[in-house]
């Protein structure tokens, strides 16, 4: 569904990703995983049209995407939800998922699609005319996730979903993941936490430097030695949480 | 002097009249403000140019007042439009983002406000157009009578805040206005065409700006060097207010026009155009962030 080659990206002159290739298939889950500043960020802003393709190309639902305007990407239905957790705050919880389906117009399908997340994220309900701006961080990430769902996406990319958040809620959110995945949703999901992540997913990559260190079927990647020597001699921070655990 | 119950509320009235024009024209620059994080310091001329236009269209074409309005607001619509794009957007793009380009915009706006005046000079001249309207009798309210020019400024203003506030806070363009005020990129990633939703708002905040001159143009007279004191006033009115706070701006613009009327009729005439600075001076000393205003992140 989603076939990257050879990409290279970066900020302004300077170079972040070199060379990478990466292919997601249609209904799979399908791991990114790599320390901080290592360029998953930068990946999933690159695919996405925000930032600039310096060479390499991108293929998305057998349509090149390499370069094209971010909301022309949303609108072949490959969304993102960002890592920063950005919601709205000045706006309701309501008002920030409907922006997420603001290149549809099926009104009703809006409505029972907004029903639909709502059952999913029950809590979202209940807050549905609160600014989203006094949410708490578990919260926030189902809103920004729910929002994604919204624009009825084919492939959503989720960039570090459960980042800072309690224990309990990051156990909640891999199970909505997986429950999202089992939807008909193809999935590309940055983690930190590689065990977790590695658990959901099929098929895993492995950044290190702005390029592919590993890769291979997730199966085999929780079981190898040489992953559990990368994560711990590498610069990720919560390998205790990882592998080990 | 005899404290004269009808004439303060004469100088209210008017001050009130005037007040709103300055807050539509403050609401632009505030929209264009929250919108695009720069302060648009060519305001004034496009003031000045809808104001040119208005007379050009009720004068020269003969078009009803009404109509002349909506004439001057579309072309300095369009006029703003095509600025941004084709001068200010290279700036603003340059940092890789809206973010506030510094200097560089400030220098380009003030250039920007030469350039217009020059090209004012070239079309209509250095002398003061006159812009006579035939409104009809003035209003009587009791013992004071108000000009119609006035009364309609007053409704005119009134209305395109109304439909502006329900524009952003009801349609579904509205909060694509409101997503990219508060972040582009998130706003693409919504499948907002984000540079086309600036192009609106840039647009909506000179067509305001472009109503200002063509209300306040029979009450005055026209000319190139107009601008100026009406961006001053407008900058004092967005301040007072709150910079980036939309109903900041129109109660700013009311509070600096019924200061600056009760200024010149109860302290000195021929030092109006001190008080709204006055009134800025104090908000500033008191209450730096304007009246309503906003935390930067929660903006518009
Ligand atoms: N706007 C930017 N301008 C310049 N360099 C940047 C910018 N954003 C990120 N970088 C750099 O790009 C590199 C990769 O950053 P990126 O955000 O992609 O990392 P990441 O893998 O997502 O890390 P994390 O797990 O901490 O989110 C880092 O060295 C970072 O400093
Ligand atoms: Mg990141």
């Amino acid at each position: 569904m989603l076939k990257i080659k050879e990409l290279h990206a970066g900020y302004g002159r300077l170079k972040i990703l070199r060379g990478i290739s990466l292919d997601v298939s249609q209904g799979t889950i399908v791991a990114l995983l790599g320390g901080n500043g290592t360029g998953k960020s930068t990946l999933l802003k690159t695919i996405s049209g925000l930032l600039p393709v310096m060479d390499g190309s991108i293929e998305f639902d057998e349509k090149d995407i390499t370069n094209s305007k971010p909301h022309h990407i949303v609108r072949s239905g490959l969304v993102q939800v960002t890592q920063s957790k950005e919601a709205y705050p000045a706006m309701t919880v309501e008002e920030n998922l409907m922006l997420g389906a603001f290149t549809r117009s099926d009104k009703a399908e809006i409505k029972y699609d907004l029903e639909g997340v709502y059952s999913f994220f029950p809590v979202l309900k209940d807050r549905r005319n609160m600014l989203s701006g006094t949410l708490s961080g578990g919260e926030v990430q189902m809103l920004v996730t729910g929002r994604g769902l919204m624009a009825k996406p084919k492939m959503l990319m989720l960039d570090e979903p459960s980042a800072a958040l309690a224990p309990k809620v990051v156990l909640e959110i891999f199970a909505n993941i997986y429950k999202i995945s089992q939807t008909g949703v193809t999935i590309l999901l940055v983690e930190q936490n590689v065990r977790m992540a590695l658990l959901l997913a099929q098929y895993a990559y492995i950044i290190r430097d702005g390029h592919i260190m590993i890769e291979g079927k997730s199966e085999e990647l929780i079981n190898d030695p040489a992953i559990k020597e990368f994560f711990l001699g590498g610069t990720v921070t919560d390998t205790s949480k990882g592998l080990n655990a | 002097m005899d404290f004269d119950f009808n004439s303060l509320l004469a100088f209210i009235i008017f001050g009130v009249t005037i007040g709103v024009v300055y807050g539509i024209v403050a609401l632009g620059i505030s929209l264009i403000y929250s919108g695009l994080d720069i302060v648009h310091f060519a305001h004034g001329e496009i003031y000045m140019f809808g104001a040119f236009i208005g007379l050009f269209f009720s004068q020269v074409i003969g078009v009803p007042y009404p109509f002349a309005i909506i004439g001057a607001m579309i072309f300095a619509a369009l006029l703003g439009m095509f600025i941004e794009r084709v001068f200010y957007r290279r700036l603003t793009q340059a940092g890789g983002g809206y973010t506030v380009a510094g200097m560089g915009m400030i220098i380009c706006g003030f250039g920007m406000s030469v350039a217009l005046m020059n090209v004012a000079y070239l079309i209509w001249g250095a002398a003061a157009e006159p812009f006579p309207v035939d409104l009809g009798m003035p209003l009587q309210l009791g013992d004071i009578s108000i000009p119609q020019s006035y009364v309609l400024t007053a409704v005119v203003s009134m209305l395109l805040m109304v439909v502006l506030n329900y524009f952003i806070r009801n349609t579904k363009l509205g909060l694509a206005v409101r997503a990219v005020a508060h972040n582009k990129d998130i706003a693409y990633l919504m499948g907002i065409n984000v540079p086309l939703v600036i192009s609106l708002i840039f647009g909506l905040g000179c067509a305001l700006a472009a109503a200002a001159g063509v209300l306040i143009g029979p009450m005055q007279s026209v000319q190139v060097e107009m601008g100026y004191l009406m961006l001053m006033k407008a900058f004092a009115a967005a301040v007072v207010g709150g910079f980036g706070s939309l109903p900041g701006a129109l109660i700013g613009g009311i509070l600096v026009g019924i200061f600056e009327n009760l200024g010149a009729a109860y302290i000195s005439p021929s030092h109006k155009d001190i008080y709204a600075f006055l009134l800025l001076i104090l908000v500033l000393i008191f209450r730096p962030s304007g009246l309503f205003g906003v935390i930067a992140k929660v903006k518009a």
